[in-house]
């Protein structure tokens, strides 16, 4: 099969040129690295632009991107949801009121946390299933992107799995989280400057709003006018989207992911945390410009994508095949490295934060305790090294069995589902035990699984399998709320004395010390007024 | 200096930012794109463009990108003379 896009000098130059900054960014970072605090959160000393944009990046990767690009073709301005509802108001909450607790305690990993305010094994359940679900995550985008590279460009995939991996191998291994996060704020400004021509060229191709609202059915147009039932785009009615996405999963991934906390975690200061999620909800609003509309654009201007061939078509190739409809080369190239460094990223994203849980919460906890930080530092060093040898290994069995794919994406949901229920009860009630929120994320995990097995044996309908997804979420929450309530009120209480620093109400308030207009509460609560007159607009 | 991995007291004077102005690399590599697309724009035929609606769009971003990078490149020289 030919490769759908031809690339000439002008474009490689361009790829190679960010690989250089990349790999220099990395190298320029080396000789900070002398502590595990440098190397795992960045010597906790970044200002807050800088986490806050590497906080949006680091879940802007490409497979995002190009999902986001798909369900926007699919579902139409509805996808808006996965931004203003399924989005803002979690950062947002974090960022006011959860981050005195992660970053005011000093814990350096969410699953210490846990540790903290639970006990040991609440942590193990947590930090193990993480590190697994998040090195194979890196395999699996990592299969991702030499297939995505193969079919746009007929790069063979082995050659595109190793030279990425090395190419991230080196700046991780050089400048740790730094780098990381570095190279997310590069990402940061080549997607927007990468994907917006499409954007443009796609508006005055089509006429613009008007030319949607001419052309497009209603049912594309709106983002809240059809959810009263379960008769959209979607398949989901109100309930499903407001409780499901935007409350379970969208708290739970954007809270609990230490893929994202850790990146809040390396800031310089409480007030600088506590605005990295508030700084990234901004942009974040704005990022359905380059997703919903290349995706209201593709069904008007492909031929993939005409009525007729609608049925059989492939959505997870518009955002490719406009690229190759629009852009010269020259700013192809500059589309394909905005893609490449979002894959590349992501990938150092998931290695930077399995090291750290790997190094703190597995190694340093069950296998060599107390040992000198220069020890950790090496552990967490030579993690990078066999993280990213596992991630090569299960892009490879991913090549072989591409089902696997989608199995572990579905275990890795069972485990996320309730988490935020946990986090929700011990940040805010004093009252949760240890075995409490054990039991309760343990049963919340099994509930999800339970859910999906009866929804597949066909004893449980919707309207569709997102409908079914935000459904699971609520159920698997909900069962962790109350068996974590349930079981603390049998089982022993924490001394209060042991939860300062832990838990809302116990912890003395932070003093305001920012000036008003540096303020995480002011700036969250425009975020979310932000947010909500977007969505009356495209009501 | 505490070594255990246990505790971590870290006094605000020990603290070493990890200082990379961030503004040099990201204006250095805008503008360098900026001016590769630009001068790619210029050298290259008309017929090039009637993907992208007609418009050379290469040399309009080139523009663009030089004019960002540039004034990340602008910023960053001006703290370094300030300091």
């Amino acid at each position: 099969m030919d490769p759908v896009i031809t690339l000439n000098a002008v474009d490689y130059a361009i790829i190679g040129g960010y690989i250089l900054v990349m790999v220099f960014v990395g190298y320029s970072l080396k000789k900070y690295m002398k502590t595990g605090e440098d190397f795992f959160l960045s010597g906790r000393s970044l200002p807050g632009w800088i986490t806050g944009l590497a906080f949006l990046s680091a879940n802007l990767g490409a497979l995002e991107v190009i999902g986001m690009v798909a369900n926007s073709a699919k579902y139409g301005i509805a996808t808006v949801h996965f931004y203003w509802v399924g989005a803002i108001p979690a950062m947002v909450f974090l960022g006011i009121f959860m981050m005195p607790f992660y970053y005011g305690s000093r814990v350096r990993t969410v699953p210490e946390y846990l540790k903290l305010r639970y006990n040991e094994a609440t942590r193990g359940l947590n930090a193990i299933s993480f590190a697994i679900m998040t090195v194979l995550m890196s395999g699996i985008s990592l299969y991702a992107m030499a297939l995505l590279f193969k079919i746009m460009l007929g790069w063979p995939l082995t050659q595109s799995i190793l030279f990425a991996a090395v190419v991230v191998l080196l700046y991780v291994f050089w400048g740790g989280l730094s780098s990381s996060i570095y190279n997310e704020v590069i990402q940061f400004f080549l997607i927007w400057l990468g994907l917006l021509p499409i954007v443009f060229l796609g508006l005055k191709e089509v006429g613009g709003f008007a030319g949607f609202a001419a052309k497009l059915q209603e049912t594309l147009l709106h983002s809240v006018k059809y959810l009263g039932t379960s008769n959209n785009p979607l398949g989901v009615d109100w309930f499903g989207v407001v409780m499901g996405l935007g409350f379970v999963l969208s708290f739970g991934y954007w809270t609990t992911d230490f893929l994202v906390v850790q990146r809040a975690l390396a800031s310089k200061n409480l007030n600088a945390a506590r605005m990295t999620p508030i700084i990234a909800s901004f942009p974040k609003m704005l990022v359905p410009i380059i997703v919903v509309i290349p995706g209201l654009v593709a069904l008007l201007v492909l031929p993939e994508f005409s009525s007729a061939a609608l049925p059989t078509a492939d959505y997870n190739s518009a955002l490719i095949l406009l690229m190759k409809h629009y852009l010269p080369n020259g700013l192809l190239g500059l589309a394909i490295t905005a893609l490449l460094a979002s894959f590349m990223s992501g990938m150092a994203g998931n290695v930077t934060a399995f090291n750290t849980i790997w190094t703190y919460d597995i190694y340093g906890t069950y296998i060599k305790k107390g040992m000198p930080d220069a020890h950790y530092l090496k552990v967490g060093k030579y993690t990078t090294v066999v993280g990213i040898a596992i991630s090569v290994g299960t892009a490879y069995i991913v090549q072989s069995f591409p089902n696997l794919m989608d199995y572990m994406q579905l275990i890795f949901s069972f485990f996320n589902a309730p988490l935020f229920a946990t986090f929700l009860l011990g940040m805010f009630w004093r009252g949760a035990t240890a075995w409490g929120g054990f039991w309760g994320l343990l049963v919340g995990i099994l509930t999800a699984a339970g859910h999906y097995a009866l929804y597949k044996a066909g004893l449980l309908t919707y309207h569709s399998d997102m409908a079914a997804n935000f459904y699971q979420a609520i159920w698997a929450w909900s069962a962790d709320f109350v068996v974590t309530i349930g079981v603390s009120l049998f089982t022993a209480k924490r001394d209060p004395k042991e939860l300062v620093g832990l838990v809302f109400g116990l912890t003395p308030k932070p003093k305001a010390e920012a000036r008003w207009y540096a303020r995480p509460a002011v700036w969250g609560t425009l975020a979310v007024i932000v947010a909500v007159v977007l969505n009356v607009i495209f009501w | 200096m505490n070594d255990t991995i246990e505790t971590q007291g870290q006094g605000a004077g020990m603290k070493q930012g990890h200082v990379l102005d961030l503004k040099l690399p990201i204006g250095w590599l805008l503008s360098a794109y900026g001016v590769l697309l630009t001068v790619y724009g210029l050298l290259t035929k008309k017929e090039v463009y009637a993907i992208s609606l007609g418009i050379n769009l290469n040399l309009a971003w080139g523009i663009l990108m030089i004019v960002i990078g540039g004034g990340f490149l602008l910023t960053a020289f001006l703290k370094r003379k300030k300091a």
